[in-house]
């Protein structure tokens, strides 16, 4: 019988690193170092099945798992994330940490608890390293080109399953983008908003799997339904590819909505919280809608605006237009109509047009 | 007190299983079959001096045999009462170990086995394990599956999926049986103990490469066989019978998978593997589709079936260990 550790997926094998990296490296501290007593994690492997050519030369020990907190009141398997003053940093290494600021990098460590379990992706491909090293691109994007302002956090639940609802404007996808950084900046303990994107994206090569490490989910009823059930922050667009299509004269006018996140809503006992995000229509105007040749081409919209076709690609790329973001009082439907309203079409599709004219408001009202 | 019969005892699996069952006091009797020769895991509990655990090399493709064994003295004397039947379920991830031949072997000794459990009067259960790469998987790095959703019935799925699908079919007709109470465990990609991958479509080659459609990278359920076997345990003990997808914690991409069990994950452009694809066709090579969805798209599983019916929780964590040689492997340890 030989003895040997595991070491978590997540600590020994962050992506980026070789897999011959000596442990001691990859776990950033000595391998052979004591084990703190009573560590739950550090379980001794069973007896290994004769003949396992990795068995066979032998096993070294990696340093065992520190536990990581988890209060009684989340079900097991549920993220937990400390509280920025409860995260303890380390002295900033690179410009790109110091240029970050400590409140900043107090959030990127934060990511590291949004994963639940102990592997380095969560069962939706959610990658707390992705979204670390992705971060400081969108904050810049946040801080910097779109000098995005924001109010009514307070609106924002703490913690439990709530839906962000909200307008969907510009070509590419920087509204959700910015409400992401937005809400994980100014929530403490910093909240991971999962986006729900339409299926589409999820065929396209490269870009679902940035999304899907960035946190981002298909919109499927079932990822939804369990999102929601682990307690998460959920981002929706009710207006779905609509929201894109819509052309100069429709800006900041919302398109009929789906009704599926009411639903959800109900079911579940999760708050809707209307968001209006201004700037996303503003950040590439669509003038004209080439339908046809998109439906030819198998795209959902194929937009021409003041820089697309004439620049090429570089013409989707965003203007600098000013985000402004805001959150209006959650609309607790489940409280009033509880989940069985959900089973009545009708209900969910009045609640949905209320939603619509409340996140209507909120947007009239955000527009300087 | 129940008697089990375990078919496929001697692959890793089955193995894991009996070993599990051995130590349930309320297992009578176990009674194991294999292909080939006991496994030397057998040794201690077949050389007991009153031993509770027989086995014997079966044929469960062929009718006669599986005849010879269901009226068999042995086989009336053990009382079965409970049938677990674990299909072939491909080669070991090890580059030395061979491919199991005969793919549609495992859908004749599925029907094969639920025939004979159907005309055998005693048995009152059947547990089958399955896989849950049967299900059809929409775009999407990951997108939970649950036990309704839709399974792929492509006519140019791999032939190991459709496999996999026959047995899943059979099994699922007979799920509202009166006589025999029918359940079937869906598993996505097993680890086992020494970083072995069991039913991952593109990890059960013996070859060390696996393709993966280029700008993709799948997400992969994983569970532990000691959870596999836990599951079947529990699902003899509990009077409840349909289908229940159950999976561990933890998910990895496809690349970091086949990394982390010695393999390379070779990303190829999709219209290559589409051109591949009709070329082979063209010549008579191959009827499959190399951009199967599988390779690009991943699944999560919705196990709150398994754990409100079956009460079942994973246990046992996957993660890291580091070998004599130097490499990161996958390994598995109890919590």
């Amino acid at each position: 019988m030989r003895e040997g550790w595991i070491a978590p997926l997540r600590d020994a094998g962050a992506p980026g690193r070789a897999l011959d990296e000596p442990a001691a490296q990859a776990l950033g501290r000595d391998p052979f170092e004591a084990e703190p007593a009573g560590d739950p994690l550090a379980a001794r492997l069973d007896a290994l099945e004769g003949g396992a050519p990795s068995a066979a030369a032998g096993w070294q020990r990696l340093a065992p798992l520190a536990p990581r907190r988890r209060p009684a009141q989340l079900r097991p398997g549920r993220p937990c994330v400390p509280t920025l003053g409860e995260i303890e940093l380390p002295e900033p290494r690179t410009w790109i940490e110091r240029w970050l600021g400590d409140s900043d990098r107090r959030v990127m460590a934060a990511f590291n608890h949004l994963v639940e379990g102990e592997g380095p992706y969560d069962r939706f491909g959610f990658s707390p390293d992705v979204m670390q090293t992705a971060f400081p691109f969108f904050r810049a994007l946040y801080r910097g080109y779109f000098r995005a302002k924001s109010d009514g956090h307070e609106h924002i639940p703490a913690n439990g399953p709530a839906i962000l609802a909200a307008n969907h404007g510009g070509l590419l996808p920087f509204d959700a983008a910015m409400t992401v950084v937005d809400v994980a900046l100014h929530t403490d303990p910093p909240r991971l908003v999962r986006s729900v994107v339409d299926r589409w994206a999820g065929s396209l090569p490269w870009v679902n799997v940035f999304f899907a490490r960035m946190g981002q989910v298909i919109g499927t009823r079932e990822n939804c339904a369990e999102l929601l059930e682990q307690g998460q922050l959920l981002l929706v667009f009710p207006e779905g590819l609509e929201g894109i299509r819509k052309n100069l004269s429709q800006r900041y006018r919302l398109q009929p909505f789906h009704v599926g996140f009411v639903e959800h809503a109900l079911r579940r006992q999760a708050p809707i919280v209307p968001t209006a995000i201004v700037g996303g229509d503003d950040q590439a105007p669509i003038l004209y809608d080439a339908k046809s040749i998109a439906r030819w081409l198998g795209v959902p919209v194929l937009p021409v605006t003041p820089t697309f076709p004439w620049l090429g690609p570089l013409g989707l790329l965003p203007y600098p237009v000013r985000y402004r973001i805001r959150y209006g009082e959650p609309l607790d439907y489940h409280l009033r109509f509880g989940a069985e309203g959900a089973d009545d079409a009708r209900l969910v599709h009045y609640l949905a047009k209320q939603a619509r004219g409340s996140i209507q408001k909120l947007l009239d009202r955000s527009r300087p | 007190m129940t008697s089990v019969l375990v078919t496929h005892a001697d692959e890793p699996l089955g193995r894991r299983i009996v070993k599990r069952l051995f130590h349930d006091e309320r297992i009578a009797t176990i009674f194991a079959i294999g292909d080939g020769p006991p496994p030397h895991a057998f040794d201690r509990f077949l050389g007991e001096p009153e031993p509770r655990m027989l086995y014997t090399r079966v044929d469960l493709a062929r009718h006669r045999p599986m005849a010879d064994l269901f009226h068999s003295a042995r086989f009336r004397a053990a009382e079965i009462d409970t049938v677990i039947h674990l299909p072939r379920h491909g080669a070991a991830a090890a580059p030395t170990a061979q491919r199991i031949p005969g793919l549609t072997e495992q859908t004749a000794e599925t029907r094969l086995v639920l025939q004979h459990c159907l005309e055998t009067p005693g048995i009152e259960n059947v547990i089958g394990v399955g896989s849950a790469f049967v299900y059809r998987l929409p775009p999407g790095n990951a997108n939970r599956l649950d036990e309704h959703s839709e399974l792929d019935l492509e006519p140019d799925v791999l032939p190991e999926i459709r496999a996999w699908i026959d047995c899943d079919m059979i099994f699922h007709g007979e799920i509202h049986n009166d006589r025999i109470r029918v359940v079937l465990l869906r598993v996505p990609t097993i680890v086992t103990s020494g970083g072995y991958i069991y039913l991952n479509p593109l990890l059960s080659r013996a070859s060390g490469l696996c393709i993966r459609s280029m700008g993709f990278d799948p997400i992969c359920a994983l569970i532990s066989d000691k959870d596999v076997a836990r599951a079947v345990q529990t699902a003899i003990h509990t009077p409840c019978s349909g289908i229940y997808n159950i999976a561990g914690n933890e998910a990895l991409p496809l690349s970091r998978l086949s990394q982390w069990t010695g393999r390379t994950a070779l990303p190829v452009p999709g219209p290559v593997l589409s051109w591949l694809s009709r070329g082979a066709r063209l010549l008579g090579v191959g009827t499959t589709s190399l951009d199967a969805p599988y390779r690009r798209y991943g699944f999560t599983l919705d196990t709150r079936r398994a754990e409100r019916d079956l009460d079942f929780r994973p246990s046992v964590r996957i993660g890291l260990a580091r070998a004599g040689d130097g490499s990161l492997r996958l390994e598995t340890a109890s919590l």
